[in-house]
């Protein structure tokens, strides 16, 4: 007993580097993005207070980029309103606008406006924290958004900030289908550049052109329908016989994130209700 | 004794915050991330005890991690290296019990070798971060160019930073 007293005594260094080591493994491994603690993320007090105020330098350098970008998606929203406005004025004439049912859809989506925090892009799972929590109505599970397209998934939320699961975080998935097709398929990173994406699953009768936009399908309470994604750069050959996978040039640039916004379904609950009851 | 603390209380928290802010942001061409906080862990005395070397690598990945969102890794590839820096060493200073005493540095160990060991030390720490990181996503020839390209940005970094950082009254090799 006394040797092995001694001998433990002896090994006392390399005992504690294998404690470190199965500890250090222990964080790795069970650091799943949907059970890890708020507590040991950068949504916590400390580091979301630190990131706060980096950011508020930093945010001041953007803001060309950002200008340019909400000028150009004003201009966009300027040109479907001129558009929207013709085609209610077309209706009024024609004395239909009275007879078409309301919309209920209309109003179920919302958003929140927040400020990126902390954002990584050269890892293979990267994550984003914003500035706002619990405390402005933030639930994990809520899609993310910025100007320019789709960002991520709110995954774990504290009170006052909360971590997002990048878009460039190969454990999302996000159903996705070109536009002005139906058939869907599934958005994912590939860990290589932060620029493109992978659509991924795209049935083998689906139609499409190099150049054509890729949008959200709607088809889950994470994102409405047709949120723009980006747009088909090409085709690559050796996947499955029976998909197509794309690569997808992503129209949010990540490496300039700084206002998002976050999109709240005000039929959520419900639907997970139905959903609930179908699966009974 | 004094310059250890030094090192431990003022180098540690400002590479730390400093990857955290600026450095984990960087990501050259794609490709080269620096991993210039290691450099306060290359800074420690050879002749530390282990259990205090470990120690200290230990909690400077864990620190690192709970801001990057990374729980563990670099927590794990900080301890590793930590328990390698002395037989790397090894590999490149004469036996010469004082120099161990001595903390690394160009001024000390003169450049040829501080440039080997900060080399080796700084390969098997991106090795093990881009390995760890990506066992399950990444295509191994994107994962050798990730390793390669942050080995070199990080060595390239810790030397510039090493000779600015220097004091005048280090003792010479």
């Amino acid at each position: 007993m006394r040797n092995l007293l001694l001998f433990f005594f002896r090994c006392r260094p390399w005992l504690l580097l294998a404690a470190y080591i199965i500890i250090s493994c222990v964080l790795l491994f069970s650091s799943n993005p949907y059970q890890q603690s708020v507590y040991l993320t950068s949504a916590n007090s400390v580091s979301s207070t630190l990131y706060s105020g980096a950011t508020k330098v930093k945010s001041y350098f953007n803001l060309f980029e950002v200008n340019e970008d909400l000028l150009r998606r004003n201009n966009l929203l300027e040109k479907k309103v001129l558009e929207l406005e013709a085609r209610i004025q077309l209706y009024q004439e024609k004395e239909i606008a009275l007879e078409l049912p309301a919309d209920s859809s209309l109003s179920r989506f919302d958003f929140i406006v927040a400020h990126v925090i902390n954002n990584s892009i050269n890892r293979a799972h990267n994550f984003i924290t914003i500035n706002k929590g619990s405390a402005d109505g933030i639930q994990p599970e809520m899609g993310v958004v910025d100007q320019n397209g789709i960002v991520g998934k709110v995954n774990v939320v504290g009170e006052h900030s909360s971590r997002i699961i990048s878009l460039l975080n190969s454990d999302l998935r996000i159903s996705s289908k070109v536009k002005g097709s139906d058939q869907v398929g599934s958005l994912v990173w590939d860990g290589d550049d932060s620029r493109f994406a992978l659509l991924e699953e795209l049935p083998r009768h689906s139609t499409f052109n190099v150049g054509d936009t890729v949008i959200t399908s709607g088809y889950s309470t994470t994102f409405p329908e047709g949120i723009p994604v980006g747009v088909v750069d090409s085709e690559l050959k050796d996947y499955d016989e029976n998909f197509y996978t794309l690569r997808i040039r992503l129209f949010t640039d990540f490496s300039k994130l700084s206002i998002v916004r976050i999109v709240i379904d005000n039929m959520a609950d419900e639907l997970s209700i139905v959903e609930q009851d179908t699966q009974e | 004794m004094n310059r250890i603390y030094t090192t431990i209380i003022i180098w540690i928290p400002i590479l730390i915050i400093l990857q955290a802010l600026v450095f984990n942001h960087i990501c050259l061409f794609g490709y080269a991330v620096p991993f210039v906080f290691i450099y306060a862990l290359l800074r420690l005395p050879l002749n530390m005890t282990k259990e205090r070397a470990f120690t200290i690598g230990f909690l400077t990945g864990l620190a690192l991690d709970i801001f990057s969102d990374t729980l563990g890794l670099n927590a794990l590839c900080c301890t590793i290296l930590m328990a390698l820096r002395r037989p790397v060493a090894r590999l490149y200073l004469p036996r010469d019990e004082e120099l161990l005493e001595i903390a690394p540095g160009i001024k000390t160990y003169g450049l040829a070798t501080f440039a080997k060991y900060t080399l080796t030390t700084t390969l098997i720490f991106c090795t093990l971060t881009f390995l760890i990181e990506s066992l399950d996503s990444l295509v191994i020839y994107i994962m050798c160019f990730k390793i390669l390209a942050s080995t070199l940005l990080t060595f390239a970094l810790i030397l510039g930073l090493d000779s600015l950082t220097i004091g005048k009254s280090e003792k010479r090799l």
